[in-house]
């Protein structure tokens, strides 16, 4: 045994961000006054300095692989990477000001804010359990604390321990199927995994993949495993709610296609049934609650249960037919897409928490008539959520179609008719926003923050309508990237 | 083999009943030194099966910190350290031990079913998959990236812990 | 030695843990129930990967014990923010959030 194959190029990506991470937490500590505005600065440059090496490593194109197969950079882990770091970027922006402002730790922020990502990055190439699961974990303990980042307030403090709670149960079952996983396969490798599921397995190994799916699904929280989002979205600070609702739902999801695609893939009959159950609950009871909501950010987050239930629709049908292609290109476009419109929604509802001090639906009213500019935006994230043509949504809507009929079977058909008509029932709550904002007079709210949008908001708003506006209009450019990622499997 | 096996059982029942004390003490602290018995009884059976480096870092680690945490933070949230009947559970204890039974019997029936038929066969060079070295080789060549970012998480969670307790 | 004495003890410390998470409404308990938990998920470990003979479950082991301890430090945090806010680690005075 020699020492082990380092490819500093594949790893470029980790390091700058563990890098990064560390030198805002020294700046953040030896600069006091000037640290502060340095500091997010540093996280933002730093995102995007991570960016470079993911292009130079798309541009060369080759796979590399590291440590037995534990670590993979391919285009797949290379989509989720690039993805990842954009997110963070425009989480940094959404930060920006909101951090500035309020009475909270700046430095330790952005640091815990790295370290996730740093988490996600690393999660994008994980192939072996291990790493997975050290990866999930990092993703998911500093938002542990971000979600309490209100230290003062009750309802931040509820929605820190109540995420706590659920994130280390749920690692606990987790953790505890892929023990068994490991037990019946004698390897943590994927690949191995995968070369084991084909065979004849005890009853014990869909028993394993059902407690580390649940695990996973706790993450995604998708219905019955998100009871705690609703809660944790409202009561954290929202940029960090923005962050959660799509980051480390993401992170959940990347998990589990890993896992899924490159692991238990061979035996289906032990995965599929589990998650075509939760896109279906996830579905039904994510949108009919959301219709019910007065407070926009509990609705967004039952929306986002709902969006997870229309991820898992291509993952729950790809072991049908010919459908696997199709469906593992349709859960990568759809949460890069999601991500894309849940993220400048927020831009939007933190945005006008600024103006009103308020994230009732109310609070929108007349908004159209205040600012048409931020108007028009969030109209155009709404209308993508809800999967009308020309913004990103109904592109992600159409893969996931798509890949319903490339799987074809009742169970198939059955999950696809639930997906559009629920989807028609989520114009409701949607619309009732964009009435708001259009349509009714604007209702005093009393004491009314600052109307100016700052410069960062503007910017991720930006950046997010850009990409919901572009991949509306012009889906092949992204399909390309679905296509690129799924080459190799 | 019989010592193993005697050793395996007297050490079974003492964390199964310290489990039980866990999550039936009617008193924190209490619940707190059941749950070194069954930290202990843990490190114990990883002797038995031959992983020593585990076992011993599962003693520091476990009982050397993590329950003196938890010492900790029985303290400072003022946990009375008298007995408080019923005051510690809340009001699903049935159906909490019904689900949980229910799982054990699933869980046992499915293990009983797959590995029913295995022996455990004991050689000589497990001691040396067991030891530090082992371990180590096996960290540093094959899982060095997950050590890597364990050291990242680690400082977060420092610094989360620190931001979030710190009094201001 | 039958693999399944060790199974099967892991699987009841497990489903206790399990227990505990339910019924438990003081957080520190919660939080050693769930340790509970993760102690039943190592001695799983460290029995197959003797069976196995290969060294990478008692790796994973390690990992878990590594992460179980970052998790207490910051579960411990969290309750105690809630401590200061509102004098009680109960989970159910923490309700502030519905719908």
């Amino acid at each position: 045994m020699g020492t082990p194959y380092f490819d500093y190029h594949a790893l470029a990506p980790v390091i700058v961000l563990a890098a990064v991470a560390l030198l805002a937490l020294v700046v953040d500590f030896v600069w006091k006054d000037g640290g502060r505005r340095a500091v997010p600065q540093i996280a933002g440059i730093g995102m995007l300095l991570a960016l470079i090496p993911v292009f130079t490593l798309a541009a060369d194109g080759e796979t590399r692989v590291m440590f037995g197969g534990a670590f993979v950079v391919d285009n797949y882990a290379l989509a989720f990477a690039g993805f990842f770091l954009i997110v963070g970027y425009v989480a940094v922006l959404l930060s920006y000001d909101y951090i500035d402002e309020g009475d909270y730790y700046r430095g330790e922020y952005y640091v815990l804010l790295l370290t996730s990502v740093l988490g996600m990055v690393v999660l994008a190439s994980a192939r072996d359990l291990i790493t997975i699961f050290v990866a999930i974990e990092t993703v998911t303990l500093p938002t542990f604390v971000l979600a309490g980042w209100r230290k003062h307030d009750i309802r931040s403090n509820e929605a820190a321990i109540k995420y706590f709670i659920i994130g280390v149960l749920s690692s606990a079952v987790m953790l505890y199927g892929m023990s068994l996983i490991f037990g019946l396969s004698n390897s943590t490798l994927l690949s191995e995994i995968g070369s084991v599921a084909g065979g004849d397995n005890p009853a014990l190994f869909a028993v394993a993949i059902f407690l580390t799916l649940a695990g996973f699904a706790f993450k995604v929280s998708a219905v019955p495993f998100h009871f705690w989002a609703p809660d944790t979205y409202q009561g954290a600070p929202l940029p960090v709610t923005a962050f959660l609702s799509v980051a480390s739902k993401a992170a959940g999801f990347v998990a589990m296609l890993s896992v899924v695609a490159l692991g238990f893939f061979a035996s289906p009959n032990s995965w599929q049934p589990v998650i075509w159950v939760l896109a279906a609950a996830s579905i039904v009871v994510g949108n009919l609650a959301a219709l019910r909501q007065t407070d926009v950010v509990r609705m967004l987050a039952y929306s986002s249960v709902a969006q997870g239930g229309f991820i898992l629709v291509p993952l729950a049908v790809s072991g049908d037919n010919d459908a696997a292609r199709a469906g593992f290109q349709g859960v990568l476009v759809y949460i890069l897409i999601y991500a894309a419109m849940n993220m400048g929604a927020f831009a939007c509802v933190i945005a006008n928490a600024r103006r009103t001090r308020s994230t009732e639906i109310q609070s929108f009213s007349g908004l159209g008539r205040s600012n048409p500019a931020m108007a028009v935006v969030f109209t155009v994230f709404l209308f993508s959520l809800a999967g009308i043509p020309p913004f990103a949504g109904w592109f992600a809507k159409f893969v996931m179609f798509r890949a319903v009929l490339d799987a074809g079977t009742t169970a198939a058909v059955v999950l696809g008719v639930l997906a559009a008509v629920f989807s028609v029932v989520a114009f409701f709550y949607y619309g009732t926003v964009i009435r708001r904002m259009w349509f009714h007079a604007a209702v005093d709210l009393g004491d009314t923050g600052s109307p100016r949008v700052p410069g960062a908001l503007v910017a991720a708003m930006a950046i997010t309508t850009t990409v919901v506006v572009v991949i509306g209009v012009y889906p092949q450019l992204f399909a390309k990237i679905g296509d690129l990622a799924f080459r190799a499997t | 083999m019989w010592e193993q096996q005697v050793a395996f059982w007297v050490i079974a029942v003492a964390m199964a009943g310290a489990a039980i004390g866990v999550v039936r003490a009617n008193n924190v602290v209490h619940a707190a030194l059941f749950l070194i018995v069954v930290f202990a009884g843990s490190a114990a059976q990883y002797i038995l099966l031959l992983a020593e480096f585990v076992a011993w870092v599962q003693v520091l680690i476990y009982i050397g910190a993590i329950i003196v945490l938890f010492l900790f933070g029985v303290m400072l949230t003022r946990a009375p350290m008298r007995e408080e009947r019923g005051k510690l559970d809340n009001s699903q204890r049935l159906a909490s031990a019904v689900v949980a039974l229910f799982l054990f019997g699933v869980l046992a029936v499915f293990l009983i079913d797959a590995f029913g038929g295995t022996e455990l066969r004991f050689r000589d060079s497990m001691v040396e998959v067991g030891s530090a070295a082992s371990v180590g080789d096996s960290i540093f060549r094959q899982f060095v990236i997950p050590f890597e970012v364990v050291s990242m998480l680690l400082l977060a969670a420092l610094v989360g812990a620190v931001a979030l307790a710190r009094r201001d | 030695m039958p693999i399944n004495y060790f199974l099967i003890l892991s699987a009841f410390l497990f489903c206790a843990g399990a227990y505990g998470v339910l019924a438990r409404r003081n957080s520190v308990l919660v939080l050693m129930s769930v340790e509970l938990m993760l102690n039943a998920v190592n001695i799983n470990l460290i029995a197959f990967s003797a069976q196995a003979q290969d060294v990478a479950g008692q790796v994973f082991a390690l990992f878990v014990i590594t992460i179980a301890a970052a998790e207490v430090g910051i579960g411990l945090a969290i309750v105690l923010l809630i401590y200061r806010n509102l004098r009680s680690p109960d989970l159910d005075r923490v309700e502030q959030l519905k719908g």
